[in-house]
């Protein structure tokens, strides 16, 4: 208990992203809330899916008045005004824009202004619900955060975006970290995988750029080891389900080298949907469910760096 | 530092630590097959067919040295050379599960490599007079060839496993460290001493475990042994 008390101690930012819209990051974000506002942790949930927002449904929260839209066109200028208090004690939210077209697509110097107010906000905890799709934005978010968590279903179709994700967020990574315009030119042709030059994995990559410059290749070398995504599998009916995880940490590890931590999985059952029906969060209408203790258990494991071993298939 | 897959070496291949036991390999490679089959969701998108089925076969490859002790050896010193393994206290860790001697137990406890083939040729002939008593079974017919071709097997006879079992490199005792089925049992199960296996469940427990651990197909090596060992025993 006391190591949880001291890795609770400092602010950390989390994202959770995954490439694919409906496979419950809002959900999965707002329960992880709950759970950390229940460790008596100052928490704020933004909800960064600037297109399609709803984290504040599934908190029972019903349309709220002011948004982050207003904070980023700036009709408010502090962002304490777009926090609204949540019914759960420490736990509070900004909610995303609800009409505000242009929100959807803040330029650089809006995003800059909401990470140094968030950095100001009084809070143990900042999650950013994430919105669907590889757009700029996203990733921006997703990298700047100290934990970048993904979400996935056991489904081709969620898995394929996830991969989509993994792959435009260390390349965007890479293009950060590089000042040669050749090299970003070559990154960004890198990113279509039916590129003409042959380059198809990050390693093809690598060993291109090493070509013109070795010593930014090794770079890159380093900023895969340190790129460290998080998953967790929603929507688990089957052990065969759960074993995903742990198959999807091995292909991104021989395919792109990287280390993912898979940090849990969420197992599908009704209680779920019928907490979004009564637009109650499923934490606090149904706390015992298994879903909601699949949850309890990843924020567990958030806390104490750890991840799921293999010998919970056994 | 980040590889190519096709630089990886076995044991980054199956994902376990050189000093991983025989079961560890075992357990490992029964994982990483199933991640890399070809209808895996898990690679959906990721890896092209033709590069799953490479994957695969390196796979395989990786398992059938790592789970042999005198090629594991041998495969270890490669590694070495090319700087990928440390240079360990030699054999120290490694040799405790080897060391005791074993009690009634001739097959096959040789190691060195180069004695391997006419060991073999003179292995068959012991066997009917070996120290426990025969029973009135051990007399199916023993082929003399020091190494039956196992692709052409017609049904699983305890000859037949045990040609596959040999073919595959794999000594009992390696069987019997992955499946963890005791070394007797193994012996009784290839030498069809029916009436010294245990009763037929756990019989039939046995012969998956032993089939998938020398890459036999586990139902039809089951269905086989059990279709004679009922034959056998109605008599």
């Amino acid at each position: 208990m006391i190591e949880l008390q001291d890795a609770l101690r400092r602010k950390e930012i989390w994202a959770v992203g995954g490439g694919k819209g409906g496979i419950g990051k809002s959900l999965i974000t707002g329960n992880i809330g709950i759970s950390l506002a229940r460790l008596k942790k100052k928490v704020l949930l933004v909800d960064a899916d600037l297109g399609g927002a709803n984290l504040h449904t599934t908190l029972g929260i019903g349309v709220p008045e002011m948004t982050l839209s207003d904070f980023l066109s700036r009709r408010v200028e502090n962002i304490q005004d777009v926090i609204i208090q949540s019914e759960i004690k420490n736990l509070s939210l900004i909610s995303g824009a609800q009409d505000f077209l242009d929100a959807a697509n803040p330029n650089f110097s809006q995003k800059t202004r909401l990470l140094r107010h968030l950095e100001t906000v009084d809070a143990d905890y900042i999650l950013l619900d994430l919105g669907a799709g590889t757009s700029y934005n996203i990733l921006d978010f997703f990298l700047f955060s100290d934990q970048g968590i993904l979400v996935v279903l056991p489904e081709p179709t969620a898995i394929e975006n996830a991969y989509r994700f993994i792959k435009s967020a260390f390349y965007r990574r890479f293009k950060k970290v590089v000042t040669h315009q050749g090299i970003k030119d070559l990154i960004d042709a890198a990113m279509d995988q039916k590129n003409t030059m042959g380059i198809r994995t990050p390693y093809d990559l690598i060993e291109r750029v090493k070509l013109m410059e070795r010593e930014v290749g090794e770079i890159l070398e380093l900023e895969i080891t340190k790129f460290r995504p998080k998953l967790i599998v929603n929507q688990v009916r089957t052990k065969g389900d759960i074993q995903i995880g742990f198959s999807i940490k091995s292909a991104c590890n021989k395919y792109f080298g990287i280390n993912l931590e898979y940090l849990g999985y969420v197992e599908y059952d009704d209680s779920v949907w019928q907490s979004i029906r009564s637009k109650r969060p499923l934490a606090v209408e149904y706390p015992y469910s298994r879903p909601a203790r699949c949850i309890e258990r990843i924020v567990h494991n958030l806390l104490r760096k750890e991840q799921l071993t293999l010998s919970t298939l056994y | 530092m980040v590889k190519k897959i096709e630089d990886l070496n076995y044991y980054e291949l199956l994902e376990i630590d050189p000093r991983a036991s025989t079961q560890e390999v075992y357990r490992a490679y029964d994982r990483i097959k199933k991640v890399y089959e070809p209808n895996s969701v898990a690679l959906y998108s990721l890896f092209s067919p033709e590069e799953t089925a490479i994957l695969r076969q390196r796979i395989e490859e990786a398992y059938r040295t790592l789970i042999n002790d005198p090629k594991r050896k041998e495969y270890d010193m490669v590694l070495r050379e090319l700087r990928e393994l440390p240079e360990p206290e030699p054999e120290a860790q490694r040799m405790p599960t080897y060391q005791p001697p074993p009690v009634q137990q001739r097959p096959v406890v040789v190691r060195k490599p180069a004695e391997r083939e006419p060991f073999l040729g003179n292995e068959t002939r012991p066997q009917p007079a070996p120290s426990a008593p025969p029973p009135q079974q051990a007399e199916v017919p023993v082929p003399e060839q020091p190494r039956p071709a196992p692709l052409t097997i017609t049904e699983f006879t305890g000859t037949a496993i045990r040609a596959v079992r040999e073919n595959a490199g794999l000594s009992i005792r390696d069987v019997a460290g992955i499946t963890k089925i005791s070394e007797r049992y193994l012996g009784y199960i290839e030498k069809e001493e029916f009436k010294k296996l245990p009763a037929r469940a756990y019989l039939k427990g046995f012969l998956p475990q032993y089939a998938k651990a020398i890459g036999l197909d586990p139902e039809r090596m089951t269905g086989d042994y059990l279709r004679r060992y009922d034959a056998a025993m109605e008599r």
